[in-house]
């Protein structure tokens, strides 16, 4: 499997480390119950077909990036900097609309 | 007492107890392969405050000559130049660590900067098998369509984390290994070479007695 960073080009997936699956939010610090916790921390789904993940690019350039993968024949539909990603949803949360990029 | 001991202070070549000069490997022909040790380069890493970048370009054009390069390409001018190593982050690349003394100063409020003259070997490979060398320990493309002269790659060789830049069509690289990884990186390179016979030379600067 190959990835295409975007500012690396198409790089082996040996240089990349997998977080997994980039939907899971951090509940607010203080306010977070046990229960949201635990979510938080343990519980994932196990889809078979597409999942947005992070991966990062550890041997290359050190960025974090957000894939879209298809879990079954590891065809990857896009690759974006997970930078890119955070600063469009903090910019869509400031302006108070509810984006979950 | 102290001067016995000051003594045995003496600067050590990043290289120094795993390169040799010589010409080893595959004896007939040619050498296939040159590999020059530098020594006494000045490199630093510039990190863009946020959303500075274009404070740092302009800061760069007047004080340094050589601007910010796009992802994946170094500019140089001579052996002054910038090559580019992370989104938002740089190698500031001089003959000697005296040329980068000023850059905090002039990048101040734009860039953080850090010394690395002393963190990495440099090595110069050329030679007519160049690429088919690195070729060998690199998973990026290196033809000459794909990885030009002023193409850079942060990637690995036999697990250690290398960022080499083409210089020349020749093929010329420069490659620098984080320095506590010199010998092991070095082990690769003997290998990778052999069987085009290389060529070691210290490169200009070097203390050319202590690699014999």
């Amino acid at each position: 499997m190959r990835i295409r960073c975007p500012f690396c080009g198409e790089r082996d997936n040996g240089e990349f480390s997998y977080l997994g699956d980039a939907a899971p939010r951090r509940p607010d610090g203080l306010d977070a119950s046990a229960a949201a916790m635990h979510d938080y921390v343990y519980l994932r789904d196990n889809p078979a077909g597409t999942l947005r993940e992070l991966w990062y690019h550890a041997a290359g350039c050190r960025s974090w990036l957000v894939v879209i993968r298809d879990t079954r024949t590891h065809a990857i539909e896009s690759v974006e900097p997970a930078r890119d990603v955070a600063r469009a949803r903090r910019a869509a949360t400031l302006t108070g609309r509810a984006d979950h990029a | 007492m102290s001067e016995a001991m000051t003594s045995l202070w003496r600067p050590r070549g990043a290289w120094e107890g795993a390169a040799r000069i010589g010409r080893p490997g595959a004896a007939a022909g040619p050498a296939g392969i040159r590999l020059s040790l530098r020594e006494g380069f000045g490199l630093a890493t510039l990190i863009a405050a946020d959303g500075k970048e274009g404070g740092l370009r302009t800061a760069l054009a007047d004080r340094f000559g050589p601007s910010l390069p796009e992802a994946g390409t170094a500019v140089f001018e001579g052996e002054t130049g910038l090559v580019w190593s992370a989104p938002g982050q740089w190698l500031a690349v001089a003959p000697s660590p005296r040329d980068l003394k000023g850059l905090p100063e002039a990048l101040r409020g734009v860039a953080a900067v850090t010394d690395q003259s002393d963190s990495r070997a440099l090595v110069r490979i050329s030679g007519a098998q160049a690429r088919a060398m690195l070729a060998k320990g690199v998973a990026v493309d290196l033809h000459p369509r794909a990885f030009g002269p002023g193409r850079v790659a942060v990637t690995s060789i036999a697990h250690i984390g290398v960022q080499f830049w083409q210089r020349d069509a020749g093929p010329t690289y420069d490659l620098t290994v984080a320095r506590s990884f010199a010998g092991s990186f070095w082990r690769w390179l003997e290998h990778a070479a052999a069987e085009f016979g290389y060529e070691i030379e210290a490169a200009e600067g070097a203390d050319q007695r202590r690699l014999k």
